[in-house]
């Protein structure tokens, strides 16, 4: 089983790459939004699925990278445009981090989703004293260009939560999850590691922000600083599987795939069928979808 | 020189004082055991010299640096870890897990994975769990988790191991197994141990001194045949009821 999986790997990317050059601007587009939510879903596992610091708040990464993204658009070259879009995010993360990261359990969680809707408001505020409701964007670039980028910045998310998992890096955010005392006892700079991790999974949602916006062409606080995206990313990590890498693919997959075929037929029942499916995941499936596949990465002694 | 000395440490908790001017000076490769009642102070001084609390007044010092006020995991890498009375494993991680966390981390931290697996295989190994080493730790006895707070602690490749109760809720079988693990310990490997223990005779039989602590205060200092001797041992243990 093993060796199919580096094939497997090397087989999704192919595919991603292929519609870029053959696919319809529809199958782009579906690709484009599979790629946000691996770049997003991955981020977030990266920090909560190992630190066991469950986050409702991912989106406020997103929100602030697609307004950075928003004010800069124009004057400055794209790649700058993104680089201080994951920048910002980034930032804001090691700013907050430290007082945050002493909050544990549902307190965190609360705290997490709160500050999200914070941020929020207060880029509406903003807007509101710039006298702005909704921003248009001109000129973005194509659908292809964007797309291309959302495929890489799922490619390094997936890369970077994979070297995460397997070092002495995720053995210490393991360990936090699993006992923080025990941990800090043990010599693992907690707080240290912490605010590395919460740092590292804020960096690719920013930039994803950015390029969801570009697409869309069009920004409205409400919009990217949505909590249904902090929401949606958290379930695609329990349905696929937080603690591993191919959690979160296989949850964006299933996902879209869930989407697609419910949308079409049954738009009605879309929202109680992922009710229903969630529930049964965390009892019956604890460790997702990934759960079912053999151990990844082994680790035999 | 003295490898760790606590130096007239005071600990007060709003308006109690669990600790009150409490000095001990501990030899490379000594073990020392602490007894005292419930409520005497014995995880309290534990508390304060790993660095789980700070003292309100006195010092600690580690190799005459002082270590008074530092974080538990940058005492754990200057050398000196601890063991938790309520066991705490990472429970979800196997045994092999639980000790590469402190293998990676602890006392002589390191990148190299090898190296690591190296180390806590044989930490594992001198705490006798070897056959459970793959093992989710949260499966084990609770004989098993006592002896995996100890392998994990060996795994950091301290020079001080503080074991708070390791022998509570075993019975007399696995405490001799325990007691006998801990003299190996000690014979092969030099690591100096302070040992808080309620299993009287495990302390008499391992320490080389005993400290007694009773409300906070150092009530006797000594062998373990001068502290069985001490009167006022006796009377605070068993005479004390008038």
């Amino acid at each position: 089983m093993r060796a199919i999986e580096p094939i497997a790997w090397a087989a999704l990317v192919a595919a991603g790459i292929a519609v870029y050059l053959g696919g319809s601007v529809y199958a782009v587009g579906v690709a484009f939004s599979l790629c946000t939510a691996v770049a997003l879903t991955q981020s977030w596992a990266l920090f909560s699925a190992l630190t066991g610091y469950v986050s409702l708040g991912a989106v406020v990464f997103y929100g602030l990278g697609a307004y950075v993204t928003v004010l800069m658009f124009g004057e400055t070259p794209l790649l700058l445009v993104l680089a201080v879009a994951a920048l910002a995010a980034g930032g804001f993360a090691f700013l907050i981090g430290w007082p945050v990261l002493r909050v544990r359990g549902p307190y965190f969680v609360i705290l997490s989703f709160g500050l999200a809707e914070l941020v929020k408001n207060l880029v509406m505020l903003n807007e509101d004293r710039l006298g702005q409701f909704s921003r248009m964007m001109f000129a973005a670039p194509d659908l292809g260009t964007l797309y291309l980028l959302m495929l890489g910045c799922a490619i390094a998310a997936t890369l970077v939560a994979w070297l995460v998992r397997r070092g002495r890096f995720g053995d210490g955010l393991r360990a936090i999850r699993e006992n923080e005392e025990a941990a800090e006892t043990l010599g693992v700079p907690v707080t240290r590691l912490k605010i590395a991790a919460f740092v590292l999974s804020a960096i690719i949602p920013g930039v994803v922000g950015g390029l969801a916006t570009l697409r869309t062409g069009y920004f409205e606080p409400s919009t990217v600083f949505d909590p249904t995206i902090s929401l949606s990313v958290v379930t695609m990590a329990l349905v696929g599987g937080g603690d591993d890498t191919r959690g979160p693919v296989l949850g964006a997959l299933f996902f879209l795939l869930l989407s697609e075929v419910l949308w079409a037929r049954l738009p009605q029942l879309y929202v109680i069928v992922l009710g229903v499916m969630l529930i049964a995941f965390v009892l019956f499936l604890p460790r997702g979808i990934a759960g079912l596949l053999p151990k990844a990465g082994g680790r035999a002694t | 020189m003295s490898l760790l000395v606590v130096d007239t440490v005071s600990k007060r908790f709003g308006g109690i004082q669990a600790l009150d001017g409490v000095s001990l000076s501990v030899g490379a490769g000594e073990i020392v055991g602490i007894m005292g009642a419930n409520g005497a102070g014995k995880t309290t001084l534990f508390a304060v010299i790993a660095g789980h609390e700070k003292p309100t007044s006195g010092a600690v010092r580690l190799r005459d640096r002082p270590i008074t006020g530092l974080r538990p995991d940058r005492i754990c890498r200057l050398g000196l870890t601890r063991t938790f009375q309520i066991v705490r494993p990472f429970a979800g991680l196997t045994v092999l897990e639980n000790t590469l966390v402190a293998a990676h981390y602890g006392g002589r931290p390191t990148r190299d994975r090898r190296l690591a697996e190296r180390r806590s295989l044989e930490a594992i190994e001198r705490a006798g769990l070897a056959d459970r080493r793959h093992q989710p730790s949260g499966t084990l006895t609770l004989s098993g988790q006592k002896r995996l707070e100890v392998a994990r602690a060996l795994a950091a490749g301290p020079d001080i191991i503080m074991l708070d109760e390791v022998m509570a809720g075993l019975n007399p079988t696995e405490v001799e197994d325990m007691l006998a693990m801990i003299a190996r310990l000690r014979g092969e490997s030099g690591i100096t141990f302070l040992i808080i223990e309620h299993v009287m005779k495990a302390l008499m039989h391992l320490s080389d001194r005993i400290l007694v602590l009773h409300h906070g205060k150092e009530i006797a200092l000594g062998t373990p045949a001068a502290i069985a001797a001490d009167p006022h041992v006796l009377e605070v243990y068993y005479g004390g009821a008038a």
